[in-house]
């Protein structure tokens, strides 16, 4: 199977403006909502969590299409340019470490979703003045997130719930970009992290971009997200999206959303979720943000979910990202444990699954696939 | 420069000829006028609303033309002269009230004034309203000059109270807006009572009551009244001949194709073979005047626009007198001499009459046009847009925002106005106005597209509408909507004014026709008592529009969305600049930008240009309006605006 | 100044973009020259023309007869440009040998050169073009001295007053202030003088003006 990238060959022809844009990601269907194309131009924006043309551009080439997760990319070129090739992995690409930690602050740990590990880094990293601006997802109106920046690291302390439904991360990075932030972090999911990848490789543009600036990169474990319309729309049928607070989905044995409101959790068969799903997840072959400084997700443990949930685990895959890692040890901003054997078989196989399905959906698109270059 | 009280019986004055078509009407004693504004008819209301008097002359503006046709008529049915004008298009709007009013006569003289705009120079289409007087069975005079538009309202007003009916004076634009000397005649002196004496018979068309029932008597009596006018038009010094006794071509003309036809035998040098039988009374015809003139003629041009109406009546006349004229041969339109579409001019109706009697129009020398046309060749077009500073620009920036946001595809339905160039040049409206018809046509299309949800259609349906349009026609297709339930969002673009046609007065001011105090009636309250949601928003906030808007589409029913900015020419506006704008240099990052050039290329604003030396925004601060729209647009804030002192 | 014209109509095109006061001075040059006993016919397409598109008044002016309000093509004797590209524009259609040019030269960009999507031509491509077509072709930097003059609509005034000082046409200043008294308040009169008379020495003296014949 080939990777999920595309062949150097085609790089050149894979050069685009909006019209191109338009053609393979948001006319296909695969947009992400991540929000890379806004902001450099003012020809896109993010409504709700959908990617819109306000103008048409006739630029040949584009930042928005250059900075595009899911138009082609030389993938393998990216990682050598950005990580140690030595530790990469087929599976998860670079993988300096793994651990299983969660905050120490039990109140962060009581509003984040699982182990507070994300709230606690950021946090950290702010206050430490690694950062002096942190990207987050905050809370939006109803269901909807949005992008939140904040230079506070009390702030940054009270976000951390999970989202299943998008905010545009990188719009709200190209914009903080303008203003006077000088070392920004971002929390993103794997599409988000890539976007701001292939904008920290882009020559010409990194200064313009502002993607100096980045100074981390929080990858967050994804296996899909939702479209806020179908969502809405699904959720509307159960209950007063005015009343959700919150949601999460147990290990997959359970096969549940659980939605959570102001009265009671309602349980939604993830049959039901399934068309929900937004397209270009199903097409993505990334489940661990592999070009962040490290990534978190929630943990498996052999103790089962009421002891798992409360824990994250962490890949990282750079120095700043160890260095994170070993700050927050050191000044007891993290607890860790033990990783329990077999734990990250478990993750390259889960990721291996994810490319797998992801080459199968690509391939069923057809033609759209070889065009995109994502194709296996 | 345009006609004034000061200006004396005998002086001899360059007047526009709708200037020239109210003097007619003043020195008829005229007193009561009503139009409708429409290009190119507005300046006869506009001249008449200067001579206004209470108790003299009563001048209004009035909601549409079929009202101003019921307006005049009751001054008519009081025994007073009065007038009535509009564009080609008002009298659709009018004919169904005409086609009862022409049924049940008229008392005091009282004359429709058409003007069409062969041409549309500036008009959505070029129909023509000839074909109404023939509708209508009503008299038509068409003037083909300045003075003659005098002197034919004049005696229209003669006409219309000897056969006791409506009588039609056409103009065309380039008779109504184009100007010539006329010698001013004298202004009478008005003493008529108005009084409306309606307890006679219905049969007494002096003292009964104005119906145009029983209506085969009634029309069997407006056909007799019509025969009489075509007796009258025998003698018509408004017809003339012109040319030699037994002329090769005859060309029949009339209006400001009289004109062309003129000019097209002096450039021809063929005074000697072609005459010109010039008619001012186009229907009915004078048959026995006709017959005089085809019996010398082997050849008939008939020139006119924009359709072959002359030609169809001299055609029929000649049919019907063949056994005394002879066989001819005609040329006009149907046989395609001259093109049936568009107005015509003095080099077409030469290429014509050359065409028949074999005469080349005289010609340029051949190494000046090769000149001409090598050194002419590469002209940067000019597009018509949105002025400097127009809230329309604004008012469909934020829709274009919304819509797109909305992905579903939505469009809006156009209107009348200057917004219709939303319509006509989409670039000028962001892409966004997909239809554009008759006035409130909009509303009533989106009407009709709001109910088509249960058909699969799922893209949201907008109307626009200005203020004087919203007054004029849509109000009852937006009832219908609200009535119907059909999902439709309502936008009143709200200027303050009939701005596209000079800003004359509509119930939704509080000044009328001749100036006066008037109460104004409220777009919002009438919407509000329609019994749907209303919004007041300010184009200029662009957020503020596109967030309402969204809103909006998300809800079904109908919505009404009123974006309030007066017109960037109105007097007030035109004084200073709201803001001053200018181009922060060192933010602007011009073709370095990711911008492509947003703020020129897609906004379109004259006051804004791409210097392309300096390849860079920049403000033209002599067209720059200062309405502060453009600094909201710039991706890297380089737009800045700041307060004017006040 | 002459009594007579030249020609029998003698046919004059007064051009710019709306909003320059196009209309205004073809009524007053037409004005002017009623007064002095001639049938004038104006012909004027304005529907439109605040909104950014070309006007043109045809002016045709006759000792005895009424003309029609549309020049033939080819036929032009004068043109007067508010707008440089749009002397070149009418040049193209009524445009001959003898035709005689005055142009403005402040240029009003259409929407497609502000938008960076056309080019405009240089002064000097502008000049060349209209004096290689005229028999007589004067530059006017009339905009400029109208803004000096405190109002840049006094540009068309500048170009009537240049009309003049071409001497092709019995118009003098007398003349322009008996018109333009008529229907201006007093207040405004003084600048329109001055305006005419800048115009008018311009081309008379053919130098104060920043012009030159080519």
């Amino acid at each position: 199977m080939r990777d999920w990238e595309s062949d150097p060959a085609e790089q050149e022809s894979g050069k685009g403006g909006q019209k191109e844009l338009d053609e393979q990601v948001l006319g296909a269907g695969l947009c992400t909502g991540c929000g890379a194309c806004v902001g450099l131009c003012p020809y896109q924006t993010v409504y709700h969590d959908r990617t819109v043309v306000l103008h048409a551009c006739d630029l040949a080439q584009g930042r928005c299409y250059a900075a595009c997760p899911r138009t082609p990319t030389d993938l393998a070129a990216l990682r050598s340019r950005l990580y140690n090739e030595t530790v990469c992995t087929p599976e998860l690409g670079a993988v300096k470490g793994f651990f299983i930690t969660r905050a120490t602050d039990e109140g962060v740990r009581r509003r984040a979703q699982h182990g507070g590990t994300v709230t606690a880094l950021m946090a950290l990293a702010l206050r430490e003045g690694l950062i002096d601006t942190a990207i987050l997802a905050g809370e939006g109106e109803g269901i909807l997130p949005r992008s939140i920046t904040v230079r506070d690291p009390e702030a940054a302390g009270m976000q951390g719930s999970s989202r299943f439904v998008v905010s545009p991360t990188v719009a709200e990075f190209n914009r903080v970009c303008l203003g006077n932030a000088a070392k920004i972090g971002v929390v993103a999911t794997p599409c988000q992290a890539l976007a701001l990848a292939k904008m920290r490789t882009q020559p010409v543009s990194a200064a313009e971009n502002g993607i100096e600036k980045l100074h981390l990169v929080v990858g967050l474990f994804c296996g899909w997200a939702l479209s806020w319309q179908k969502l809405a729309a699904l959720l509307k049928k159960k209950t007063d999206l005015a009343r959700v607070t919150g949601m999460d989905i147990p290990p997959s044995c359970y096969h549940t959303l659980e939605v959570y409101t102001t009265g009671e959790t309602i349980r939604i068969s993830l049959d039901e979720v399934d068309p929900c799903v937004r397209e270009s997840c199903r097409t993505c072959g990334d489940m661990t943000a592999e070009f962040s400084d490290l990534s978190v997700g929630s943990a498996r443990l052999p103790e089962g979910w009421e002891t798992a949930r409360s824990w994250n685990q962490v890949i990282v895959r750079t120095e700043r990202g160890m260095d994170l890692l070993e700050l927050a040890r050191r000044l007891g901003v993290l607890e860790f444990r033990a990783t329990p054997p077999g734990n990250l078989e478990k993750l390259k196989a889960a990721s291996l699954g994810k490319k797998r399905t992801a080459a199968i959906w690509l391939a069923g698109r057809g033609n759209t696939a070889e065009r995109t270059g994502q194709a296996g | 420069m345009s006609m004034d009280r000061e200006q004396k019986e005998g002086a001899e004055v360059l007047l526009m000829g709708n200037e020239s078509i109210a003097r007619g009407a003043l020195e008829a004693g005229v007193r009561v006028a009503a139009g409708y504004p429409g290009t190119p008819s507005s300046e006869i209301i506009e001249t008449l609303s200067r001579f206004s008097e209470a108790g003299k002359l009563y001048v209004e503006w009035s909601t549409n033309e079929k009202v101003a046709m019921e307006v005049a008529a009751a001054a008519s049915f009081a025994g007073l002269r009065s007038l009535c004008v509009m564009k080609q298009n008002g009298v659709n709007v009018a004919s169904d009230f005409l086609l009862h009013l022409t049924g049940s006569g008229t008392r005091g003289g009282m004359i429709l004034v058409s003007c069409d705009d062969p041409g549309a120079l500036s008009s959505v289409n070029e129909g023509e309203s000839r074909h109404f007087a023939r509708l209508m069975e009503i008299p038509l005079l068409e003037p083909a000059d300045f003075w003659e538009a005098k002197e034919m309202t004049r005696w229209a007003f003669d006409l219309s109270e000897a056969i006791r009916n409506v009588v039609m004076v056409r103009s065309v634009t380039r008779m109504s807006h184009a100007s010539g000397n006329v010698v001013l005649g004298p202004l009478p002196a008005v003493t008529a009572k108005a009084q409306f004496l309606c307890d006679g018979p219905v049969s007494d068309p002096d003292r009964g009551p104005v119906t145009s029932a029983p209506v085969i008597q009634k029309h069997r009596l407006q056909q007799e009244k019509l025969r009489k006018a075509a007796a009258l038009f025998e003698d018509s010094p408004f017809n003339t001949y012109e040319g030699p006794e037994t002329p090769e071509l005859l060309i029949i003309t009339s209006s400001a194709c009289t004109l062309y036809s003129r000019e097209a035998i002096s450039l021809l040098r063929a005074e000697g073979r072609a005459g010109i039988l010039k008619l001012g009374t186009t229907w009915p015809l004078p048959p026995a005047l006709l017959k005089r003139h085809l019996r010398r003629t082997e050849k008939v041009l008939i020139v006119e626009e924009v359709l072959p109406f002359l030609e169809d009546q001299v055609k029929i006349l000649a049919a019907e007198q063949a056994r005394e004229i002879g066989i001819k041969t005609f040329y006009g339109k149907n046989d395609g001499t001259l093109p049936m579409v568009g107005e015509l001019n003095p080099d077409l109706v030469a290429a014509a009459v050359g065409q028949i009697l074999g005469i080349d129009p005289p010609a340029i020398p051949a190494e000046y046009r090769e000149k001409l046309r090598a050194l002419t060749a590469a002209l940067p077009k000019r597009e018509q847009t949105f002025c400097p500073g127009c809230p329309h620009r604004a008012s469909f920036w934020g829709i274009r925002e919304a819509l797109q946001r909305d992905h579903r595809g939505g469009f809006v339905c156009g209107d009348i106005g200057c917004y219709a160039m939303a319509s006509l040049f989409p670039a000028a409206g962001f892409h966004t106005a997909k239809t554009l018809h008759a006035m409130g046509s909009g509303t009533g299309i989106a009407s009709g597209f709001g109910k088509l949800g249960p058909f699969g259609m799922e893209q949201p349906v907008l109307a626009v509408c200005g203020d004087s349009t919203f007054y004029h026609a849509a109000i009852p297709a937006l009832i219908n909507a609200v009535h119907q339930n059909a999902d439709i969002t309502f936008i009143a673009l709200d200027n303050s004014g009939t701005a596209m046609t000079g800003f004359q007065s509509h119930p939704g001011l509080d000044v009328n026709a001749m100036g006066e105090a008037s109460p104004k009636v409220d777009i919002a309250a009438l919407c509000g008592a329609m019994g749907v949601p209303v919004t007041i928003g300010d184009p200029f906030d662009l957020i503020g529009t596109r967030v309402t808007l969204n809103r909006l589409l998300e809800e079904p029913g109908v919505k009404v969305l009123i974006l309030k900015q007066s017109c960037a020419l109105s007097p007030e506006k035109k004084v200073k600049k709201r803001f001053l704008v200018r181009v922060d240099e060192a933010l602007c990052r011009g073709e370095a930008c990711g911008c492509n050039r947003l703020c020129t290329r897609i906004f379109r604003c004259p006051g804004l240009l791409w210097n392309r030396e300096r390849k860079k925004a920049e403000i033209d601060e002599v067209i720059c309006a200062g309405c502060g729209f453009c600094a909201g647009i710039c991706p890297a804030g380089a737009i800045r605006s700041e307060e004017a002192a006040k | 100044m002459t009594e007579h014209l030249t020609k029998d109509p003698y046919n004059i095109v007064i051009t710019g973009v709306g909003g320059q006061g196009n209309v205004m001075a073809s009524r007053v040059l037409s004005n002017m020259l009623v007064r002095k006993g001639f049938r004038v016919t104006i012909g004027e397409t304005f529907g439109m023309s605040q909104r950014g598109g070309s006007v043109m008044s045809h002016i045709r002016v006759s000792p005895t007869a009424v003309w029609s309000p549309q020049i033939p093509k080819g036929m032009a004797n004068l043109i007067v440009a508010l707008e440089p590209i749009e002397a070149i524009r009418v040049l193209a259609d009524y445009g001959n040998p003898s035709v005689k040019v005055l142009v403005n030269l402040r240029a009003i960009y259409p929407v497609g050169v502000i938008t960076g999507e056309d080019e405009y031509p240089s002064e000097g491509k502008i000049r060349e073009t209209v004096a290689a077509l005229a028999a007589e072709a004067r530059f006017l930097a009339a905009t400029e001295e109208a803004i000096r003059l405190g109002n840049p609509i006094l540009g068309n005034i500048v170009m009537i007053g240049a009309v003049s000082g071409l001497g092709v046409l019995p118009i003098d200043r007398e003349l322009f202030e008996t018109v333009i008294r008529e229907w201006m308040p007093a207040a405004r009169v003084e600048a329109n003088l001055h305006a005419f008379a800048i115009g008018q020495a311009a081309v008379a003296l053919k130098s104060p003006l920043p012009q030159r014949e080519v």
